[in-house]
């Protein structure tokens, strides 16, 4: 392939006029799937504005947007998506800074420890979820030996934290990756922060406690914040957790979509498509926010036709 | 004062680990049990019931298993590969519209994926791509460029194109400068890349499950039943399986670019 | 082979960096682009070499136009300040590389590349990689490779800088031995005029993306164009003083000329003065430093205050407010017309 570029660049004979071509050239494939992308997200728009040709729906309107803002069951599954992305994305964030900031202070920043805290990436959500089915379950770990403690007295009087409208064993069960992926995302800069700036600090008479907090956590909040951002994104967009340790009813967002998208009177798409662009539209909002507050981080170091 | 705040950290740090390998031991646990019922701590008796019914001779698991695993290695490498060009234009090159690039490149981990799955599964009916294999394979690679355009570039941004410039007055062409020179020093990236795309890909399960339809059949797609089941012997024996396969593509992996690491071309 | 360059310029976001650049260098000469830092050598090395483009002008090498050529056709192999060895190869590897990729067997390369490594005195580095060479056996290795790329113009880009100063001089010797061993066109980037007077057959100084004077180092030195090319090359002192009916007359000093009458100084370098034994005591010390082989001093006329620098060798017999004499040979004297 590079060959061929080379044949291709010998021929056309001029130098500069290759060179500029080159970065669009290897753009190629990143732009075509892009493309695909925006095509997928643009349909699904379309869609949900009652844009259907193929049933004979060609009128732009936004009754879709209006009906399910209004109906309470519907209204009640945007609150569950959002409850649920908040509070594990908060939880999860400031968990995770803290096993960060444990990792930095006691020096367990490599090795096997690093490895086992980067274990909960291979494993995916679905196994999560059988993680909580078996300890969180009302017949499960924690219940039996909470039982065998003496502070139980059946398996009725267990909690019930899997599906449930309270949502905590989906809560815990994001709270099981993210932590650790939270801890991972920001322990680079952290650490690379603690040792620079966080030394220079106690060298001055700050006390380890008082570091952290003026100097070490401030600076570290870059890559803090993107981490909240992503995990925050993700659970409030997904699918699996909540369809399979979620509550009958008020069903999560992505869930009750794909419902309203599989039912076989299509006349139901364009719910489904509405309730796809709530989750798109609120989720772009936050990408604009993310990409406002880190647009420095965006501005390329990019080098200039190799010229240093 | 400082020992009781390190032993404070170490404390945070090893209930961390903790709580991420126990549950992956009572997986162990499950898959071997034939019987665990209530209130017992540990099982009550061991059997390998869920091991014969995945790899017995009717079981569809092993074929389906190694489809699924080359299904994400295709992706992982392709993934990897059109990271790397393309963390390359945005690192080495100045071209209108590279911001938006480097913004566009992150969207699909922030867009919601009911959403987007559900949005470009009729676009891909009109393709002809839904229920293919080229179509999973497509999808997931847009899942995971995010994480390989962004390993890709701080790798890149490191190793910078110093050497290629030594290289090219060399005399070297600039695409056997990129084989010999810059892709040695490319490849733990690329390696991360691989590891990351793969991870991604195979554990899909509701892209896969909408885009695939009936006939792309993954191993994270089949599995999911199995969990709903409540059997938790099978679905641990499941889980153990994902895991365990995984690990082992994780240190091919590894053990692979390795080897091929430098290009020393000792064959010559 | 040769290489010339015409009316070459070069413009990086609207700035003029290389302004019309005419340069000729022949085949196997040695030439220093000398000049502070900015002044666009570095740039003009890699216009040569197509790493930058050209806004305008040409690069002919050997005859030929390069204009058109891609930078791995031209054969202009730059040794770089940072000497960029390939961290994934050992110094045999390194060296061998351009050969290799040139198609070369894998036992001619590899003997070629032992070779070389004995030429710059690494024999036995064949499998250091670079982490575990020092400084001046990676830049031993970096010219290595560059020979044997086999250029057609060798162009060094200030690479005795990152080296200790005790190197330096053995480096130079060495690039030296070589350039002349096997007759390569080579261009020096400099901003250290010893370096450029003891290495060059032709210096050429640059400032703001001018050539200021092309000259060998003697004429620069002796008969510099002008007062920046004069200062640039070493310490200078300056006497005021006019031209009138063909004599230069200053306070200090007088002697024929045959410039137009006017306003002048007289440039004189520290060698030029001398203190003497004998004559009218009309200067005082006003600086004296130690440099080791000799002390540099500072001259003030006690009546017009003129400051003239020169070396006393060591041991110094004078001290700091002494009195002495000045003789000054004043037929190297080079007038300047006055600053405004």
């Amino acid at each position: 392939m590079a060959r061929l570029y080379g044949k291709v660049s010998k021929a056309l004979g001029n130098n500069h006029i290759m060179r500029k071509l080159e970065p669009y050239v290897l753009l190629l494939p990143f732009m075509l799937l892009g493309l695909l992308f925006f095509l997928g997200i643009g349909n699904a728009l379309l869609q949900s504005l009652g844009y259907i040709p193929a049933l004979g729906l060609s009128e732009l309107t936004l009754s879709y947007y209006r009906e399910i803002l209004q109906k309470p069951a519907l209204l009640d599954s945007v609150k569950v998506s959002l409850a649920i992305a908040l509070v594990s994305s908060v939880l999860a964030t400031v968990l995770g800074v803290l096993l960060c900031a444990a990792m930095v202070h006691t020096g367990i920043a490599g090795g096997w420890r690093l490895q086992a805290i980067k274990l909960p990436i291979l494993v995916p959500h679905m196994v999560v979820a059988l993680f909580a089915v078996t300890f969180m379950s009302q017949n499960g770990l924690l219940a039996r030996t909470l039982y065998q403690l003496g502070l139980l007295g059946s398996q009725g009087d267990f909690p019930q934290l899997l599906y449930d409208k309270n949502n905590a064993g989906i809560i815990i069960a994001y709270l099981w990756k993210e932590i650790p992926f939270v801890a991972y995302f920001v322990l680079a800069l952290m650490s690379s922060v603690s040792s620079t700036l966080g030394e220079a600090a106690e060298n001055l008479g700050a006390s380890r406690l008082r570091t952290f907090f003026h100097i070490t956590l401030p600076l570290s909040m870059p890559a803090v914040k993107k981490a909240f951002l992503i995990i925050f994104a993700f659970a409030f967009g997904a699918y699996e957790l909540p369809f399979l340790l979620g509550a009958t009813l008020p069903k999560a967002l992505p869930v009750q979509a794909y419902v309203e998208y599989v039912n076989p009177d299509l006349r139901h798409r364009p719910y489904a498509m509405a309730m796809n662009s709530i989750m798109l539209l609120l989720t772009l909002a936050i990408s604009a926010v993310y990409y406002w507050l880190l647009r420095k981080d965006f501005k390329g170091t990019g080098g200039g036709q190799y010229e240093k | 004062m400082k020992n009781k705040r390190s032993l404070f950290h170490k404390i945070i740090v090893y209930t961390a680990i903790l709580s991420i390998a126990a549950p992956i031991m009572v997986l162990l646990l499950w898959s071997f049990a034939s019987r665990w019922a209530w209130p017992k701590l540990l099982p009550e008796g061991f059997s390998l019931r869920a091991f014969d019914e995945l790899f017995g001779p009717h079981s569809p698991v092993m074929p389906v298993l190694l489809s699924s695993m080359g299904i994400s290695l295709g992706v992982a490498v392709l993934s990897a590969a059109i990271g790397t060009i393309t963390a390359r234009a945005i690192a080495l090159y100045d071209f209108w519209g590279k911001e938006l690039v480097s913004f566009g490149s992150i969207l699909p981990i922030i867009v919601p994926g009911t959403a987007f799955a559900m949005g470009i599964h009729v676009v891909f009916i009109r393709l002809g791509l839904a229920d293919t294999v080229l179509g999973v394979m497509l999808v997931h690679i847009i899942y995971a460029l995010p994480y390989t355009v962004n390993i890709m570039l701080d790798v890149t941004r490191l190793v910078g194109d110093t050497h290629e410039v030594q290289s090219r007055v060399l005399g070297v062409s600039p695409s056997r400068t990129f084989i010999h020179v810059s892709l040695p020093q490319l490849m733990p990236g690329i390696m991360s890349s691989i590891s990351m795309a793969y991870i991604i890909s195979f554990s899909q399960y509701f892209l896969t499950l909408m885009i695939g339809g009936g006939s792309v059949k993954t191993f994270a797609v089949m599995m999911v039943p199995f969990i709903q089941s409540g059997d938790r012997t099978i679905s641990s024996a499941y889980s153990l399986l994902f895991l365990a396969s995984t690990a082992a593509v994780f240190i091919m992996i590894e053990a692979l670019i390795k080897r091929f690491a430098f290009w020393r071309d000792k064959t010559e | 082979m040769e290489l010339s360059l015409q009316n070459l310029s070069v413009a990086i976001s609207g700035n003029e960096i290389l302004k019309s650049i005419s340069l000729t260098v022949r085949e196997g000469e040695f030439v220093s682009l000398l000049g502070a830092s900015g002044c666009g050598k570095s740039t003009l090395l890699k216009a040569i070499a197509g790493i930058i483009p050209q806004s305008g002008g040409s690069v002919i090498i050997g005859g030929k136009s390069a204009d058109m050529l891609p930078t791995h056709r031209r054969g202009t192999v730059i040794v770089f300040q940072d000497f960029r060895l390939f961290p994934h190869m050992s110094a045999a590897e390194n060296i061998g590389f351009p050969l290799k990729m040139r198609g070369a067997a894998r036992s001619e390369y590899a003997k070629t590349a032992l070779e070389l490594l004995e030429k710059v005195q690494l024999k036995g580095f064949e499998n250091r990689m670079p982490h575990e060479m020092s400084g001046g056996q990676i830049q031993r290795v970096a010219l290595a490779r560059a020979l044997a790329a086999s250029p057609n113009v060798l162009l060094l880009d200030e690479p005795f800088s990152s080296l200790d100063v005790n190197l330096r001089q053995d480096m130079r010797s060495l690039v030296l031995r070589l350039q002349r061993e096997f007759e390569i066109t080579t261009v020096l980037v400099t901003h250290d005029r010893h370096e450029a007077l003891t290495m060059s057959d032709r210096i050429a100084l640059m400032a703001d993306g001018s050539i200021l004077q092309y000259d060998t180092p003697e004429k620069i030195f002796q008969s510099p164009a002008s007062r920046q090319v004069a200062e640039y090359l070493g310490d200078a002192s300056y006497l005021e003083g006019f031209v009138k009916d063909g004599i230069f007359k200053s306070g200090i000093v007088e002697f024929p000329s045959d410039k137009p009458n006017g306003l002048y100084q007289a440039m004189l370098r520290p060698s030029m003065v001398r203190i003497a034994p004998e004559g009218d005591k009309s200067f005082r010390i006003a600086e004296l430093s130690y440099q080791g082989e000799s002390y540099s001093a500072l001259l003030e006329h006690l009546e017009t205050g003129a400051k003239i620098r020169t070396l006393i060798q060591s041991p110094c017999p004078y001290r700091l407010g002494d009195k002495v004499a000045l003789s000054i040979d004043t037929d190297k004297a080079i007038l300047f017309p006055a600053n405004k």
